[in-house]
């Protein structure tokens, strides 16, 4: 499935307008069609994570659905030793979640076409992956490694999804505690905050923003909306309802609009109706 | 080809578009309906709030105004329906240009009538004076009479009925002219023994002899008033390109007063036995038999210029007569009352307001409205079968008594003189039926919170959707066996020998009789006036088409098994026995008493709903000679579709039952589980099969484990590879709320894991108290117990909150709605409780869980349940029970499926919300708020808008889909499923049976995914049953209630193939699939996506690039992504059929 040098030399890698360079890609060798990956050095102006070092990744497009981390990693290696594989729904920057879920725990991915960010030991892989022939596609499934789909495939997780009580009692146990701990070490954060506005030993309190406690329970949005609803309410209260004659006389006139209004809006439902055939009765 | 695609284009079109040309599978005349209505939708169309200048709101008002805003406030519920019933009026009026048509086209054949040649004076019956193109329009039976005829110019010829007084209305314009023959063509005796009809008819002969060579004529056929034949009238129409507009009816009549009024007694005879029969008799002329409706017939000739004149002189002095005429009209006529022998015409409303009028009780201010509703109430309070009306004033002394028309006739109405009974030809069932009819317009009448214009008179209610079961009489001439077998000779005398009308009361009579207590009202259709060319002779009384009947069933007593007669000794016991016939057997009952009964086979829900057939076929059997091969039951064919089970067909009540026991039976269980520790505060079941509408309800299954691999550590089965797939088990949701405490987490990570202890926690106590096997997962546990599988999900009522809070970078708390809130919402709040709620209708009306699976398996199997959903679905049909008006509550589930499809087909998406009342919680109030809202935000809301008590604003159930243009897929085959189902279940000749509106037009479609039947778990649900069948690891036998493996749950390799295509290619294609066994999947290319887009890396998938120039723009690799499709569906997929070229642009 590699390509031989001797191919490589003859036959040129190609490359579209953005700087993308071309990469054919079938799912075994039996196949008679091919999607093709679109592969380019890893550059953005801000990355601010180390996962992608901005020499050492590539950045894939096109990733068919069938190809797992562990499949890309297996195609990638002949261009070099590769490090890591990311895949993603859509390019964007990464961010690394607080804390290590369990599987199980986090949202199942999309079965779709990916994003892949590739970083190779070192940066030789990426301009050996952009050189590769243009002619000569990567395989998917191999004889070594066959690539299950279809029902194999929904067995073989049908047969995953299940765990044991006890493994996953487990699991839930050591999130527990980890989250009682973090909610402890915040608990005691705060304490601290708190005891800092205490008078020290000398008397002396430090001031900051806000009333004591504000940390520990934020003002809520709905909170806010009350307390004006509750003043707009108040002011309410206080008019007067058709006291005056010309309130009265407003009332009327009002009454007088709004019927008209109806008609007119009766008047205009019925030009609708008209106008779509809906009054011939059969 | 090119029009094939621009087709599919349109399903598949996500953004709404103004799409011109619609696709489909049926046929040309719809797609030219079709086109129209999209061409109209394209005007501008969108109804925008009213913006009233300032100065137009608030100049002052004129007096005239102000009463006119009065009124419409006062009048009406709603100023709109008055404005609805002018425009409807406007549609229904002749306007003045056809008017203009109509009167020179009579005046040209009236001058024509008065040119009419003599003829020398022959014999009735030699008819060598009439040419071979005409015949008489007479059935000659018995064939010879007395009397001499020859042809002479008409004495008059004169307009009458509807047109000359202004109330005729489109469509179907009948123009009536009555010609007078001479009167020495007639004789006083002539009324015996039929000999005037036969002059009349021979006089008709002779007038269509001699317009049949005008050119001014188009057409020229006989037909026969009310179906009577032994008033023929002679049909013209105008030649040239209005031929079909309207229709002149010549009628002849004798001169007026020629015969005597009081010979037309109904008690008196005048059909001579003699005569009729051929045979010697010894009766005398009073001991003859009376023929009261041949009387009649005659009398009615005497006096159409009589009535017209009467007409006139009411209708002129109320201003709004002929327009309240007309509403009346409409309302007939989407009953299916006005057409026919005994219907009640136009003639009869118009007769029945001026009775309101003359008695007062409408007077002639009133509007038209008023008048509609005034008949309406009066129609719905009296009883004319009983206390008859009249409208002479004073009738002479030999005019008969409303006693003596009560003893000849069924229901009685007599005209102006006093002699005729207008209604001489209608049964006491049709009657009853109007009267029904217009109790059921009052109901809803004043109703606030139904469309009444819409209910009132512009939906049709054919019999087939009003009624619950239909039969048909198909061969009619066994009737003359009924008659003989009833013994109506004198009967059939009076009738001149249409078996089909004497024998029909007895009939009616008789099933009255037996269906009794089962059945609200039976209702027959009424046969139609023939038409026959006059170059042919007149058809037989066999030839008109088939007699439908309908029941309007009572739901609880008309499944009884049982019918309970009278004790043994009591006399009324003969009778019974006589009724039921051999029946009929001496039962002895649990209270101890001894009494006569009669069983009908029955075991499940679908063979006891089929109670009324036996019923029916086992009297007319006995009773009138019909054999049952002549009846065509038509109550439960379409139920086939959702028939299941081996001995005892079901269509799934049997089955949801021990679902619903099986499930309170966990219910219990877990409430009283001990060692939690947190309380459940409430277990609530949350899948179609607990509210009994699941299409195919779970069975009970008893494995064979050795067609499955065993999990090493769990025991649980696992699919294998080579075999089959196995039988799909589907896990039925049950949500089980824990009690809020503060030892919840304020996290929603942590919740989950929380949950997820609980189901570990739950499953243990489940198996160590109740020995059942279960599996848990952080998101669910399922239970196995009696055969089902539950999947109780775990909920905490305040995590949809924690979920919608975050707080941001100022520290402040803030609440946002997000999605996946409101998928847990609707998971563990709105979907319990909408179970619950319409397993409270199961309750209330028994056949409503039927009505859901038939809907829903038609979704199915047109492929569209992706888009309509279950609980949509079941929303709809919900509607049609709670709100059923102009209708009743559906009493079978063949009913309740036509009026789905006829909602479906409808109902106006675009300007209305559709409104489910569940529980009756909203209020008139509630309703117009609905509507407000709805209007004043209708862009941003889903295209089918419903709306529950508990989601007035939202339409959460619809908001996903459906999308514009499936819902107009949608709404356009349900209309035409309707059509052809409706014809399949009426005409008795069709070919296909009723399964010809599941099978989807697939033509449509750019590519079909053939799937191999032996992957598809549910082959045995589909429409078609299968032709081969595969094991699927189930044994004969009944299943354990505990204990035993943990069988292979909701693993279908379908679902999961469509929901891997729809993920990958979701952007590009869209899928659709029957889930109930369909093999085959079909795709709809977007063509929004086969559009080069220039390269953009969020906007490469599946895509390949194309470089011209500098530029680089993509397009979808369709043949990689066919062949991915084989890839992802390895071992599912039997082959990939590409049907268009469409990436070739």
């Amino acid at each position: 499935m590699a390509p031989s040098g001797r191919k490589h030399a003859k036959s040129q890698p190609r490359i579209i307008p953005g700087g993308f360079s071309v990469l054919p890609i079938q799912f075994d060798s039996d196949s008679a069609t091919q999607h093709t990956l679109y592969i380019k050095e890893h550059k953005v102006r801000a990355e601010k994570t180390s996962r992608r070092p901005l020499d050492r990744t590539l950045f894939v497009l096109n990733i068919p659905p069938y190809c797992s981390e562990a499949v890309i990693r297996d195609l990638f290696s002949q261009f070099g030793s590769v490090q890591s594989v990311e895949l993603r729904d859509h390019p964007g920057s990464s961010h690394e979640s607080e804390l290590k879920l369990s599987k199980l725990f986090t949202p199942a991915s999309k079965q779709g076409f990916k994003v892949g960010y590739i970083v190779f030991q070192n940066s030789s892989g990426i301009a050996a992956a952009k050189k590769h022939d243009y002619d000569v596609p990567l395989v998917v499934s191999t004889e070594q490694h066959p690539v299950k789909t279809g029902v194999q495939k929904w067995i073989q997780e049908y047969k995953e999804s299940f765990i044991q009580p006890d493994n996953l009692q487990e699991i839930v146990d050591s999130f527990m505690q980890d989250y009682d701990k973090r909610k402890e070490e915040e608990a005691e954060r705060q304490k601290k905050e708190a005891e800092q506005q205490e008078e020290d030993e000398e008397g002396w309190v430090k001031v900051t923003r806000g009333q004591k406690g504000t940390k520990a329970r934020p003002h809520s949005e709905a909170a806010n909306k009350r307390t004006l609803q509750k003043e707009m309410r108040k002011k309410k209260r206080k008019e007067l309802m058709n006291f005056y004659t010309w309130q009265h006389r407003n009332t009327q006139k009002e009454h007088i609009a709004e019927l008209r209004k109806k008609f007119e809006e009766d008047k205009q439902k019925i030009a609708l109706l008209r106008a779509q055939r809906k009054f011939r009765p059969y | 080809m090119k029009k094939k695609r621009a087709v599919a284009e349109d399903t598949a079109e996500m953004i709404p578009t103004d799409s011109s040309d619609e696709e489909d599978g049926n046929g040309a005349p719809v797609k030219a309906k079709k086109g129209k209505r999209e061409e109209s939708a394209e005007e501008e169309l969108v109804y925008h709030p009213v913006k009233l200048s300032r100065s137009d709101l608030y100049r002052p008002p004129t007096a005239e105004e102000l009463n006119q805003l009065k009124e419409t406030e006062s009048l009406f519920h709603c100023s709109l329906l008055k404005m609805q019933m002018e425009e409807l009026l406007k549609e229904v009026r002749l306007s003045e240009r056809r008017k203009q048509q109509i009167d020179s086209f009579v005046q040209k054949v009236t001058m024509l009538l008065q040119t009419v040649p003599e003829s020398a004076e022959v014999e009735v019956s030699d008819l060598s004076w009439l040419s071979d193109a005409v015949k008489v329009p007479f059935l000659l039976v018995p064939s010879i009479t007395k009397g001499k005829f020859h042809m002479a110019p008409p004495a008059s010829i004169d307009l009458i009925g509807s047109y000359p007084l202004g109330t005729c209305t489109k469509p179907h314009i009948v123009v009536d002219l009555a010609v007078t023959i001479p009167a020495e063509i007639l004789h006083p005796k002539d009324i015996l023994n039929q000999r005037y009809p036969r002059k009349r008819a021979l006089y008709l002969a002779g007038l269509a002899q001699h317009l049949i060579s005008s050119s001014d004529i188009g057409t020229t056929r006989y037909s026969c008033l009310h179906g009577n034949r032994l008033r023929p009238v002679l049909l013209l129409t105008a030649s040239g390109k209005d031929t079909a507009s309207f229709t002149l009816r010549v009628h002849a009549c004798p001169p007026p007063g020629f015969f005597k009024p009081n010979r037309f007694h109904p008690q008196r005879n005048n059909i001579r036995t003699e005569w009729y029969t051929g045979m010697q008799t010894s009766l005398t002329e009073r001991s003859e038999p009376p023929t009261p409706h041949y009387n009649s017939t005659i009398l009615g000739d005497l006096l159409p210029r009589a009535h017209l004149q009467f007409l006139s002189a009411v209708s002129s002095q109320c201003s709004a007569f002929s327009d309240g005429v007309a509403l009346l009209k409409v309302w007939l006529r989407q009953r299916e009352l006005d057409q026919g022998t005994g219907g009640f015409n136009g003639f009869l409303a118009s007769m029945l307001l001026s009775y309101l009028l003359m008695t007062h009780r409408i007077s002639n201010t009133m509007t038209a409205y008023q008048l509609l509703r005034n008949s309406l109430n009066f129609l719905a309070s009296t009883d004319l079968t009983v206390n008859g009306i009249s409208l002479a004033k004073d009738p002479d002394s030999t005019a008969p008594s409303l006693s003596e028309f009560h003893s000849a006739f069924q229901v009685v109405f007599i005209d102006p003189s006093g002699h005729l009974n207008m209604c001489a030809d209608m049964t006491a069932c049709t009657y009853k039926q109007l009267q029904h009819e217009a109790s059921v317009s009052m109901q809803f009448w004043d109703d606030p919170t139904v469309d009444g214009f819409h209910s009132l008179l512009m939906t049709p209610k054919p019999m087939i959707r009003t009624s619950d079961h239909v039969f048909q009489l198909c061969e009619l001439a066994k009737l003359q066996s009924s008659c003989k077998k009833l013994n109506l000779l004198s009967e059939l005398m009076d009738h001149s020998g249409n078996y089909v009308h004497t024998a029909l009361p007895f009939i009616l009579s008789l099933l009255q009789q037996g269906l009794g207590q089962r059945i609200h009202l039976l209702t027959h259709s009424l046969s139609p006036d023939p038409e026959w060319s006059v170059e042919s002779d007149a058809p037989k009384h066999k030839a008109q088409p088939p007699l439908s009947f309908g029941l309007l069933l009572r739901p609880d007593l008309a499944v009884s098994v049982l019918e309970r007669g009278p004790p043994a000794d009591s006399p009324k016991a003969a009778e019974f026995r006589q009724l039921w016939g051999p029946r009929s057997e001496l039962r002895r009952f649990q209270d101890g008493a001894i009494t006569e009964a009669v069983l009908w086979e029955g075991e499940s829900m679908c063979q006891k709903q089929l109670v009324p057939k036996q019923i029916v076929t086992h009297l007319l059997q006995l009773h009138a000679d019909i054999p049952e091969s002549c009846v065509r039951y038509v109550g439960a064919m379409v139920d086939d579709v959702i028939k299941t089970g081996s001995e005892v067909p079901s269509t799934g009540e049997e089955e949801s039952l021990k679902v619903v026991q099986s499930y309170d039976d966990l219910s219990r269980k877990l409430w009283g589980l001990e060692g939690l520790p947190l309380s459940i505060t409430a277990v609530q079941g949350a899948h179609p099969a607990l509210r009994y509408t699941q299409v195919f309800p779970p069975v009970p299954l008893k494995l064979d484990y050795s067609f499955f691999d065993r999990k090493k550590d769990s025991k649980a089965l696992v699919p294998k590879e080579e075999k089959p797939c196995p039988v799909y088990i589907t896990p039925i949701t049950v949500i089980c709320h824990m009690e809020g405490s503060g030892k919840w987490p304020h996290n929603s990570t942590a919740i989950r894991h929380i949950r997820a202890a609980f189901h570990i926690r739950l499953g243990e106590l489940l198996q160590k108290n109740h020995n059942y096997t279960y599996r848990p997962c952080p998101k669910h546990l399922d239970v196995f117990k009696d055969g089902f599988v539950f999947r109780i999900h775990v909920a905490y009522h305040r995590e949809p909150q924690v979920l919608r809070e975050s707080v941001n970078a100022e520290g402040l708390l803030v609440v946002r709605d997000n999605e996946e809130a409101q998928a847990l919402e609707m998971s563990t709040i709105h979907k319990p409780l909408l179970t619950s709620t319409l397993h409270g209708l199961q309750q209330q009306y028994p056949c409503f869980g039927a009505t859901c699976r038939l809907a829903k398996r038609w979704l199915g199997a047109q492929l569209f349940s992706d888009d309509l959903t279950e609980d949509t679905s079941d929303l709809l049909v919900a509607s049609l029970f709670l709100q059923p008006s102009p209708f009743t509550p559906p009493g079978s589930p063949q009913a309740g499926f036509l009026r789905f499809l006829h909602l479906l087909s409808s109902f106006d998406w675009r300007n209305n919300p559709l409104v489910v009342n569940l529980n009756n919680q909203l209020t008139a109030a509630d309703y117009t708020e609905i509507k407000n809202d709805f209007m004043a935000s209708r862009e941003s809301l889903p295209v089918m808008f419903i709306a529950t008590p508990k989601d007035k604003k939202l339409s959460l159930w619809t908001k996903r889909a459906p999308s514009v243009q499936m819902l107009q897929r949608v709404v356009m085959v349900a209309s035409e499923s309707l059509k052809v189902l409706e014809q399949q279940l009426m005409d008795s000749s069709q070919v296909q049976d009723v399964r010809v509106v599941m099978r989807p037009p697939l033509d449509a479609y750019d590519v079909l995914i053939h799937l191999n039947p032996k992957q598809v778990p549910l082959l045995s649900q589909a429409v078609d049953p299968p032709t081969v069948t595969y094991s699927r690891g189930i044994m004969p036998g009944s299943a354990h209630s505990s204990g035993g493996a943990l069988p292979v749950v909701d693993y279908n390799p379908v679902s999961l193939y469509l929901a891997e295509l729809r993920e990958a290619f979701g952007d590009l294609a869209l899928f659709f699939c029957d889930p109930y066994g369909g093999t085959v999947i079909a795709v709809v290319w977007k063509p929004k996506a086969f559009i080069p887009a220039p390269f953009k890396t969020s906007h490469v998938s599946a895509r390949s690039v194309q470089v011209t120039g500098d530029e680089a723009n993509t397009v979808p690799n369709v043949e990689a992504i066919l062949e991915d499709f084989q890839v992802i569906g390895k071992g599912l997929v039997k082959s990939v059929e590409a049907r268009t070229e469409k990436w070739s642009f």
